[in-house]
């Protein structure tokens, strides 16, 4: 059994007894040891494994968003990346936005002022999204932001106010 | 900012929703997140064909995987003989696993319970299942033939439904239920209309997409049945489980996390029964999650066919329609047999027509369920009318707008079901979509290779009557307040609904109040969180609750100040002497004088009505929900790409109770309608779903939106009245975007969605007409 983190190390990596192995995941600044087959997704992994709600599976395939994490900062969906890929980078979930008193982003701040959700399901793909671009073009326009969210799906269909709080978010983030 | 309790301040005059920060946290717990000690995970076995014989099914190396604690088949089940193995809200046609036959491809067939989703899935791949093929019918046009095979041989069984449900199946066909409307004198009016126009439309079965799929956990012990489910509606799910183990219904518990999205998906029993009967078997808490593919063979929106028979007269006023409706309800009834009412009565439209006939047919097919789907039916009967009465204004010369101007229902008509309108803001609601695309009559517009056109619709909906909601309250004694009631909170922020409705009437701030999300053991009665009800009748019982509480507060206040109750009033969370603020009382230090712990406040808000079984009149709705649209669209002339430049979605309110959560309702309609105008289609070939998956089924995302989106939600607070704005504002779409490429090019697109495929098509057929370029016939486009 082989691995290849995301750093492009290859190392021999034996499976237990149960055909699981032993991961760890550097999730939200913190090291977590886990352990998943090597079929098991990031996805699962963070939500049975870590206990994260945040992540959630909407499609399984990689085309809806709702399991969008950060990985080095950029999104991916973490239903199409297995776990055993995901050793060796920094991983951000939804909850590694807050501050340590539970302070909201100034993203998920402007998502609550204007109410950019409805079921929510979607919610924490869709703020980490932002995050990315936000880090990525600051200054970003809202056809460019309309752009760079299509890969995130919404089927309450709450898209004119999730451009309004990445809009918003944006003039937070960067006046500070 | 937000308090220690990470809660967003809360301004009346915005709404939104109580629990906005948990939900941008990632922390507010749905279905899926629900896990129970001891739980296993469960995995179904489903038909790979779309109609057969189980000859056998060989379980015996699954039962040896390790980890696998139970397998279970629909013969076990007969053979156990402690439960009912058949459910549905209408008949009780649809088995808990297949049992002998299976009738859709994607129907459950054998259940697995595991410690872990691994184990569960390799039982499955050791399950051995023996079919005999049998014939299959797909289309209405199969299931209708002379000697088609019968999706359900029995007639089906019948159960407790819902008041409102009229039955009437046609045994020795697929047909499992017809609706009739019989209103005035049909052939009389067609006698007196100038023109008859007979044109039919389809609407193509699409699917939810809710992002959260079905999930549940199952939980039987102690002689008692516990579920966590996504369910729209629990006090069905309660009763069909009771009925399922033949037990008293106080010995189900149905608790419903927050929804990740419902849109009538989650209405009615769907995976409750086979986790239940899992759990059941495996003598441990159960839960199954499915996956978005089985989701996609789990329930869909009702395939439809609609032939509309409209006389009209040469100026244009509609005084006759025959309309026939078949509606493809698939391989169990679900609530099809109901939505056919709704779907076929809906046909009638919000215009004036003194003579109605109309049959609606719910018709059994081989392919997934059909059920409940935002719009109810009424999609594909405004597809339908909406997309005529351009046909029409365009065959009599009379300007698309003009013609409606001269049909819609006006305060004091009579609707299709009979009653006289009340409260009716179609003209207003036509005048203003209209007004906001820039209405002129004018030709379409030619802008390089595209061209630009124009189409407005508008639409009538009906709210289930008669119905019922219950509300409790409880007082605390610091003066805050628990609303406690079964009403289920989707997304369309009904928890922050229902707040505001007890902070204005007992006048006390909304953050002093809490509600309670569904736990039948505690929660009263609600009929259903559907059919754009909740806001109006949970709203209204919860108003009732409250002021069972205020009258208590009066009373304890009268007797602690010896003041008459009538010189009292109850204003800023205190009851006080008229003019004597200074002796006000608290409400919180009432509650504590009187030693009841809690002042317990509740009410009950029922609609009545119904319709007649044999003439389809009665009182279809406790009051009519009322919406317009607008579209301008370009099309493309290369490649009959259609780009939705702007919408107007107008919808009648009555009044707005949580203002952002309106609009967001009514801009959700509109992207759930441009997926069903321009992309949205579940493919079947030979029963078998070919898009199954959100790699090749699109649904809308936030580049499909018009370019810009005007939401209309209309309010006359006078009117005393407040309809729920859920569902209205979709139906218009499908037919405002038909109409504007019909305005634009001369194509009528008859089955949605309007695919540039079609479009092509319809554009080379004119060109192939050229020979009379201005002659607008209807384009064949199948």
């Amino acid at each position: 059994m082989t691995s290849t983190g995301a750093t492009g190390a290859t190392e021999p990596r034996p499976a237990d007894a149960d055909g699981k192995l032993s991961l760890t995941l550097r999730v939200n600044g913190r090291d977590h040891a886990v352990r998943a087959r090597v079929h098991h997704t990031l996805l699962d992994v963070l939500r049975s494994e870590i206990g994260l709600t945040g992540p959630r599976e909407g499609c399984g395939v990689g085309m809806c968003g709702a399991c969008t994490v950060l990985v080095d900062g950029r999104p991916i969906s973490g239903c199409l990346l297995p776990a055993v890929m995901a050793e060796g980078v920094e991983i951000t979930t939804v909850e590694g936005l807050e501050g340590p008193n539970g302070e909201l982003h100034p993203i998920q701040e402007a998502y609550v002022a204007h109410t950019g959700f409805q079921c929510s399901y979607c919610t924490p793909g869709f703020i980490l999204a932002t995050k990315a671009l936000l880090d990525e073009r600051p200054d970003v326009t809202r056809e460019e932001a309309t752009a760079y969210l299509a890969g995130n799906l919404c089927r309450c269909g709450s898209y004119v106010k999730i451009l309004d709080s990445v809009m918003d978010a944006r003039d937070r983030v960067r006046d500070g | 900012m937000t308090d220690f309790a990470h809660r967003a301040p809360i301004d009346p005059a915005r709404g939104g929703m109580l629990d906005a920060v948990e939900r941008v946290t990632g922390r507010v717990p749905y279905t899926i997140d629900v896990a129970v000690p001891g739980m296993l995970h469960a995995r179904l076995l489903r038909s790979p064909l779309p109609h057969a014989r189980i000859r056998s099914i060989d379980v015996t190396r699954a039962r040896r995987v390790p980890g696998v604690v139970a397998v279970l088949t629909g013969a076990e089940l007969v053979a156990r003989g402690d439960l009912q193995p058949w459910y549905g809200p209408v008949f009780r046609d649809q088995p808990i696993l297949a049992i002998d036959t299976v009738r859709h491809v994607g129907e459950p067939v054998v259940g697995v319970a595991a410690v872990d989703l691994d184990a569960a899935q390799e039982a499955l791949d050791l399950l051995d299942v023996e079919y005999e093929e049998l014939p299959a019918v797909f289309s209405l046009e199969e299931a209708l033939a002379e000697g088609a095979p019968l999706v359900h041989e029995e007639p089906p069984r019948t159960g407790r439904t819902f008041a409102d449900v009229i039955v009437d199946a046609e045994p020795g066909t697929n047909i499992c239920n017809h609706f009739r409307l019989r209103k005035g004198d049909v052939e009389a009016g067609f006698a007196e209309a100038d023109e008859v126009f007979d044109d039919v439309f389809s609407s193509p079965p699409v699917q939810h997409v809710p992002m959260e799929t079905h999930a549940c956990v199952a939980d039987v012990r102690d002689g008692r049945v516990t579920l966590w489910v996504g369910t729209q509606i629990p006090f069905v799910v309660r009763s069909q489980i009771a009925e399922i183990f033949g037990i008293p219904q106080s010995r189900v518990r149905v608790i419903v996390p927050t929804l990740g999205g419902g849109y009538g998906a989650k209405c009615y029993p769907k995976i409750e029964p086979v986790t239940a009967a899992l759990a059941l078997v495996a003598r441990r808490p159960v839960r199954l999650h499915l996956s978005r593919e089985e989701e996609f063979v789990t329930v869909t929106k009702h395939a439809a066919r609609i032939r509309l028979r409209t006389g009209v007269t040469r100026d244009g006023r509609i005084v006759a329609r025959h309309n026939t409706c078949h509606f493809n309800t698939g391989a169990y009834g679900d609530i099809g047999p109901r939505l056919i009412k709704n779907g076929g009565y809906g046909t009638g439209g919000p215009h004036h027509v003194p003579n109605v006939w109309i049959d609606s047919y719910a018709v059994y097919t081989n392919l997934a369920p059909a059920g409940a789907f935002r719009g109810y039916g009424i999609n594909q009967a405004a597809w339908a009318y909406e997309s005529q009465l351009d046909l029409i204004a365009d065959r009599l010369a009379i300007d698309p707008v003009e013609v409606r101007r001269r049909n819609l229902l006006r305060d004091g008509d009579r609707v299709m079901t009979g009653e006289a309108m009340v409260d009716a803001h179609f003209h207003e609601l036509l005048e203003r979509a209209a007004s906001w695309i820039g209405w002129d009559g004018g030709a379409a517009v030619r802008d390089g290779s595209r061209v630009r056109g124009k189409g407005v619709s508008v639409i009538i909906k009906g709210s289930v009557t008669p119905s019922t909601s219950t509300a409790s309250a409880k007082l605390n004694e610091d003066g805050s307040l628990d609303l406690l009631t079964s009403s289920v909170e989707m997304g369309q922020g009904m928890h922050m609904t229902l707040a505001l409705f007890a902070a204005e009437r007992l006048g006390i701030p909304a953050d002093r109040i809490h509600v309670t999300t569904p736990d039948t053991d505690v929660t009263p009665y609600d009929q259903q969180t559907s059919s754009s009800r909740t806001t109006h009748s949970m709203g209204t019982a919860v108003v009732g609750a409250v002021d069972d509480i205020r009258a208590q507060l009066v009373r304890l206040a009268a007797e602690e100040l010896e003041i008459a109750p009538g010189d009292l009033e109850v204003a800023d969370g205190t009851v006080r002497p008229r003019g004597a603020p200074d002796r006000a009382i608290a409400f919180g230090e009432l509650v504590r004088r009187s030693r009841s712990g809690n002042l317990l406040g509740s009410a009950t808000f029922r609609t009545e009505g119904g319709l007649d079984p044999e003439t389809g009149l009665g009182i279809g709705s406790v009051h009519w929900h009322q919406a317009a649209g607008a579209a301008e669209v370009a099309v493309d002339l290369e490649t009959g790409k259609v780009e939705i430049l702007r919408y107007h979605a107008g919808v009648y309110a009555g009044r707005v109770m949580n203002p952002v959560q309106a609009e967001l309702q009514t801009e959700g309609n509109v992207a759930f309608g441009v997926g069903q105008a321009l992309f949205e289609e579940m493919v079947f070939d030979g029963g078998q779903l070919q898009n199954g998956n959100l790699g090749d089924y699109m649904i809308a995302s936030v580049e499909d939106m018009p370019g810009e989106l005007n939401t209309d939600v209309l309010e006359h607070r006078a009117a005393n009245d407040i309809h729920g704005i859920g569902e209205t504002s979709l139906p218009p779409v499908m037919a405002a975007v038909g109409n504007a490429v019909y305005h634009a090019t001369g194509v009528r697109i008859t089955d949605l969605p309007i695919t540039p495929e079609k479009v092509l098509r319809g554009l080379r057929a004119r060109a192939g007409a050229a020979a009379t370029p201005d002659t607008l016939e209807e384009v064949p486009v199948r």
